[in-house]
């Protein structure tokens, strides 16, 4: 992983008495594809707005690509393109016309790019139309194509995947892992939808009420060598959990002919052989890894998930 | 530099490409060819052009600073209820050159409307009551100067714009504020219809205070005769007073938006 591009030191929030966030500290290096989590009013839109300079930040501080956003703006937020919540544009105008327009705001972007980042969300044919005209999908693609004009460093997706359709996610998904993997962008997304957190990011932060309860890896195949909770489907648990009793094992039996025992793959394999030596069907081994859902609702105790 | 001018070409592109523009020309041009044509069919051509277009300005030149408004307005406050601000935001420009590009599109809007109404009321009434009227002109508009009549026109024109120029800074300021247009176009309406009409009553009353009530001196066409007006003001008093709300008013509007949380 390369270098902190956004930096987040002990960031708060307070509106009146209201402590919106609260000490909030994390880093996002380059190259990396960020999960922002909390249930709803947990703080997510409003810690996406701090980091655009949309709202002030009570103390602490936000640097992007070193330089602070709130000091110096102009220089920190160049290397910036996000959609904060939706993806509003003038509806009056065609897709190119809004392309142009931010194009504008910004020195350095040749027509060209603009033709390039056009066909990159394969919005070729229609560019031309006024974007009144677009379904919730395509101005989608127009706001990815207008924060990634100018080719930041860090890009901040608000929600991203609402009103997409299952294809869309999947597109987008591919083409977010795309830009951190082969240009080093720094990707941080929020959404309330987690299994596809799961799917898209490297790292995700939980947070809820304003603090900062969690960050962890999204775990790919490396958990190969831990111990698991590992579940058996067979014909007779009865007769299983005989067997496993005979080999020293304990086994605890989960009802509906499930059996969970813990160990490592090793275990699996040899627990299964001794089921199929003694006559008894395996119908499944599974290995119990609690869904980012599951360790989610376990942290935020409940709540409602956004 | 050139990179600011560029914003200004995207408030200017976002203020031509609505579809009201054209409505707005239609029903300025409209009202100056209905007004023009019965005003010839009833006196068959016989009034002078430049009675006619000086009469008309005097009824018809505030719908200029009303559409003046209306576009300066909804420059900031749209760009609230649409969203759009935040994409606005997000660029490397700092919120004071942002509002600033929009000032200066929403006067230059103000300009190109202003012009756009003086040509076509030329146009109009030069095609009714010079090239198919008989009407003998008139020697001077105003009748204790010694001004030429474009003279006259381009010094009355010049007045009623400080007018208009005030106005949309009220309403640019009142927009950016509150976020809503309606407020900034209802106040505009206010100035135009009741101050710039019956704050001559005003004058009247005796205190002192009365002097620096911006209302007072918005309306500044009573200076076109000359510097000092009939009721013993005079034109740099005015300016001095209105000089010293802009400067307050456009403060005000810099501050708010700067320190604002784009929260919507």
């Amino acid at each position: 992983m390369g270098k902190p591009i956004v930096q987040l030191q002990g960031v708060t929030k307070r509106i009146g008495s209201r402590t919106i966030i609260d000490n909030l500290t994390l880093d996002v290096p380059s190259g990396e594809v960020f999960g922002f989590l909390g249930p709803n009013g947990a703080g997510k839109t409003t810690t996406i707005r701090m980091m655009v300079g949309l709202m002030s930040i009570t103390s602490g501080d936000i640097l992007i690509d070193g330089h602070s956003i709130s000091k110096q703006f102009e220089k920190s937020i160049r290397h910036v393109g996000a959609i904060v919540e939706n993806p509003e544009m003038y509806k009056y105008m065609s897709g190119y016309q809004n392309l142009i327009h931010f194009a504008r705001m910004i020195p350095g972007i040749t027509s060209h790019r603009v033709k390039e980042v056009v066909a990159l969300v394969g919005l070729e044919s229609r560019i031309h139309d006024k974007v009144k005209t677009y379904s919730l999908g395509m101005r989608q693609r127009l706001g990815v194509a207008q924060a990634i004009l100018h080719k930041p460093k860090l890009l901040i997706l608000d929600e991203p995947t609402n009103g997409l359709d299952p294809a869309g996610i999947r597109e987008l998904r591919d083409y977010l892992r795309n830009m951190a993997r082969q240009e080093g962008v720094a990707v941080f997304v929020s959404s309330h939808l987690l299994s596809e957190m799961e799917l898209m990011c490297d790292r995700v932060a939980i947070i809820q009420n304003g603090k900062l309860i969690d960050v962890r890896s999204i775990q790919g195949s490396d958990n190969s060598a831990k111990s698991l909770r590992i579940l058996f489907e067979v014909e007779w648990p009865e007769s299983a959990l005989e067997v496993l009793a005979a080999s020293g094992l304990t086994g605890i039996s989960e009802g509906a002919g499930v059996i969970a025992i813990e160990g490592d793959k090793e275990l699996a394999a040899q627990v299964n052989e001794s089921f199929v030596r003694s006559g008894i069907k395996v119908y499944g081994i599974r290995a119990d890894i609690k869904s980012l859902e599951e360790q989610f609702l376990e942290m935020t105790g409940g709540e409602g998930i956004g | 530099m050139v990179d600011f001018l560029n914003l200004i070409r995207n408030e200017n592109m976002k203020m031509f490409r609505a579809p009201r523009l054209f409505v707005m020309l239609g029903i300025v041009l409209a009202l100056v060819i209905a007004i023009s044509s019965v005003w010839f069919t009833v006196d068959k051509g016989q009034t002078a052009m430049w009675e006619v277009i000086i009469t008309e300005t005097m009824f018809l030149y505030w719908i200029v600073t009303i559409f003046a408004v209306i576009v300066a307005s909804g420059t900031v406050a749209e760009e609230f209820s649409t969203g759009t601000i935040k994409l606005l935001l997000i660029r490397p420009w700092n919120r004071s050159k942002i509002l600033l590009s929009k000032y200066i599109s929403s006067l230059l809007f103000a300009l190109f409307f202003a012009i756009v109404f003086l040509a076509s009321l030329l146009l109009v009434n030069w095609i009714f009551f010079d090239l198919l009227g008989n009407g003998e002109s008139v020697e001077r508009l105003s009748q204790f100067t010694s001004m030429s009549n474009s003279e006259y026109m381009f010094k009355y024109y010049g007045l009623l714009f400080l007018n208009t120029v005030m106005t949309v800074t009220i309403s640019f300021m009142l927009s950016t504020v509150f976020r809503s247009s309606v407020l900034a176009i209802a106040m505009a309406l206010f100035i135009e219809i009741v101050v710039n009409n019956l704050m001559q009553l005003l004058a009247f009353v005796k205190y002192k205070w009365i002097d620096y009530v911006l209302f007072v001196h918005l309306d500044l066409t009573k200076f076109v005769g000359g510097n000092v007006a009939s009721d013993g003001k005079t034109l740099g008093f005015s300016l001095s007073v209105l000089g010293v709300y802009y400067v307050i008013f456009i403060a005000l509007t810099w501050i708010i938006f700067n320190k604002r949380d784009v929260a919507s």
